[in-house]
């Protein structure tokens, strides 16, 4: 076989891939190459300022399905799926006591895909309850609480508390029956509490019944309050993954 | 002295495993790939769902109109659920308090970091799991059934309408107790405990101009024991019979053991809370199957 002097012709699937990953703009953005080599499937996680949450390495067990069901990542990903869902919400919502309850039957009837972003932010909202109960259970059946962890169970279990109160402070804004009355009754077992509890039951809704006033306190609780406190402690919680050396193992 | 933060470090260093490349898989693309597939398959599924059911939207709110039965969301129904059996203050705000703080406590009871990144780690953690599980449900259930008077119902489907002897009232359930506990002829609270004793000579608060009136110095001794001591023993004795028994039966030998009794012991009663809050009471929160239970009055 004659051997030729001249490269070999390189086909169209190499040209596409050096059009596509080798430009200068895919370079500013991304700096590293696709990432089809080791050296730069590492880069791709640590220079990424979204994936670098990650490490670049994990073990082998980590990725078994059933040693975490994503029970804590499916947390995070209802978390930010509602925040979207909920951002387009607020589009359509006024929290006025004469305009909720309106304003929610035009988001399900009248606006375009409306009640798809209601009904996605209702389930998720039931969804992300559950979830963040199960990844409870989970840490604690795989023994994930114990030292060097023990700081970061206690963070987990604030945003448990954090994630019931956002839920339930959504639960007042379609101002219907329903949230009228869960709210009352929610509220009310927390002016039971004893010495403080009418005083903060009356900070907690405005007032001596649920009304305006608390309508306008659960939204903006709802909307900004919690979702930034709750953001700050996944921050803690996430870092400290990290910190605590990864998900747990046996030693 | 640095040398020795040197050394203790190295020796620590020394001590550590040698990672092991071969057993470390890169995350690029094996774990972002599950991540994604996850985020995408749970994209979907709330999509299809949404689309399927549409979120509840009752009538306008109503302040005038109180729904019975009126119902928190299905998160706090245990709540909800315990506030039927006890005071208010301990239902609502003292055992969330509690409770929160004590699962908050765990690791630091539970302080030993053997058998983490496994399933339920201990030898025998199983069995203790369903040991725990199967007491706190049964239990639950048993406490709620007698508190709305079930066994009586049971007794006099057996022996006929009104068998119930009266000598047994006191036992019916809860508030029939503390009504025996109030007005029985046989009650074992005395009548000077009715008042606080001496209260009238010690607790001279309009003297000091405290209190524009005397303080109210009657006990419901009855209704605190009722809606407290009973509840309170309750909550902290069974849990601890509990764990005692199962020491004394070699089923829990280390810390671990028994929080993996306690927890799951703890997650049976709050869902059989939540279950029975959720979907078996109905109308006056009384307990009704879920498929006779009457329509939600308004």
């Amino acid at each position: 076989m004659a051997t030729s002097e001249r490269p070999e012709a390189r086909g169209l699937g190499d040209r596409i891939y050096d059009i596509v990953f080798h430009n200068v703009l895919w370079q500013a953005i991304f700096r590293s190459g696709y990432p089809n080599t080791p050296r730069n499937q590492m880069l791709a996680i640590a220079t990424n300022v979204f994936l670098h949450l990650h490490p670049t390495r994990i073990h082998r067990t980590h990725v078994k399905i059933t040693h975490t069901f994503c029970l804590g990542g499916l947390s995070f990903f209802l978390f930010i799926g509602l925040t979207i869902t909920g951002v387009l919400l607020m589009f359509y919502y006024v929290p006025s006591v004469e305009r909720a309850y309106q304003d929610i039957q035009n988001i399900q009837t009248n606006v375009r895909f409306g009640f798809l972003m209601r009904n996605m932010h209702r389930w998720m909202a039931h969804g992300m309850v559950l979830m963040v109960l199960l990844h409870m259970m989970r840490v604690f059946y795989t023994g994930a609480y114990k030292p060097p962890r023990e700081f970061n169970w206690i963070v987990g279990v604030v945003l448990l508390v954090l994630t019931l109160m956002l839920s339930f402070t959504g639960y007042l804004l379609p101002w219907d029956e329903l949230s009228l009355w869960a709210i009352t009754v929610g509220t009310n077992m927390v002016g039971s509490a004893p010495i403080l509890g009418p005083p903060q039951q009356f900070v907690l809704i405005g007032g001596f019944e649920v009304g305006p006033a608390a309508l306008v306190r659960f939204y903006t609780l709802h909307v900004i309050g919690f979702p930034l406190l709750a953001a700050t402690f996944m921050t803690v919680h996430f870092w400290r993954i990290r910190r605590d050396g990864g998900l747990a193992r046996p030693l | 002295m640095a040398t020795d933060a040197a050394t203790a470090a190295s020796a620590a260093v020394r001590g550590r495993a040698r990672r092991q490349r071969e057993e470390e898989l890169l995350v690029w693309p094996d774990l972002v790939f599950i991540e994604f597939i996850s985020a995408l398959v749970f994209t979907l599924m709330f999509t299809l769902l949404s689309i399927a059911i549409n979120s509840p939207l009752q009538d306008r709110a109503n302040p005038a109109n109180t729904p019975n039965p009126s119902k928190a969301p299905w998160y706090f129904l245990n709540l909800q659920e315990l506030l039927l059996h006890m005071n208010p203050a301990l239902a609502g705000v003292i055992v969330p308090t509690v409770a929160l703080i004590a699962i908050g406590a765990i690791p630091f009871y539970d302080n030993s970091n053997e058998g983490q990144g496994e399933w339920v780690s201990t030898p025998g953690g199983g069995r203790l799991v369903k040991l725990g599980a199967w007491v706190g449900s049964i239990g639950s259930l048993i406490l709620i059934l007698w508190d709305a008077a079930k066994h009586v119902q049971v007794y006099q489907m057996i022996f006929g309408a009104g068998s119930w002897p009266t000598s047994l009232n006191w036992f019916k359930s809860a508030r029939d107790f503390q009504g025996w506990l109030d007005t029985s002829a046989y009650s074992p609270i005395p009548d000077g405990l009715r008042r606080i004793p001496l209260g009238d000579y010690l607790l001279r608060t309009d003297l000091l101009g405290l209190t524009e009136e005397p303080i109210d110095l009657t006990v419901n001794v009855p209704g605190l024991i009722v809606e407290q001591i009973i509840p309170v023993t309750l909550m902290v004795g069974l849990p601890i019979l509990l764990s005692i028994v199962a020491w004394r039966i070699g089923w829990a030998k280390t810390r671990r053991d028994h929080m993996i009794l306690q927890f799951s012991g703890f997650l049976a009663v709050y869902f059989t809370l939540t279950i029975i809050g959720t979907a078996f009471r109905g109308r006056g929160m009384e307990l009704y199957w879920p498929w006779d239970n009457p329509p939600v009055i308004t």
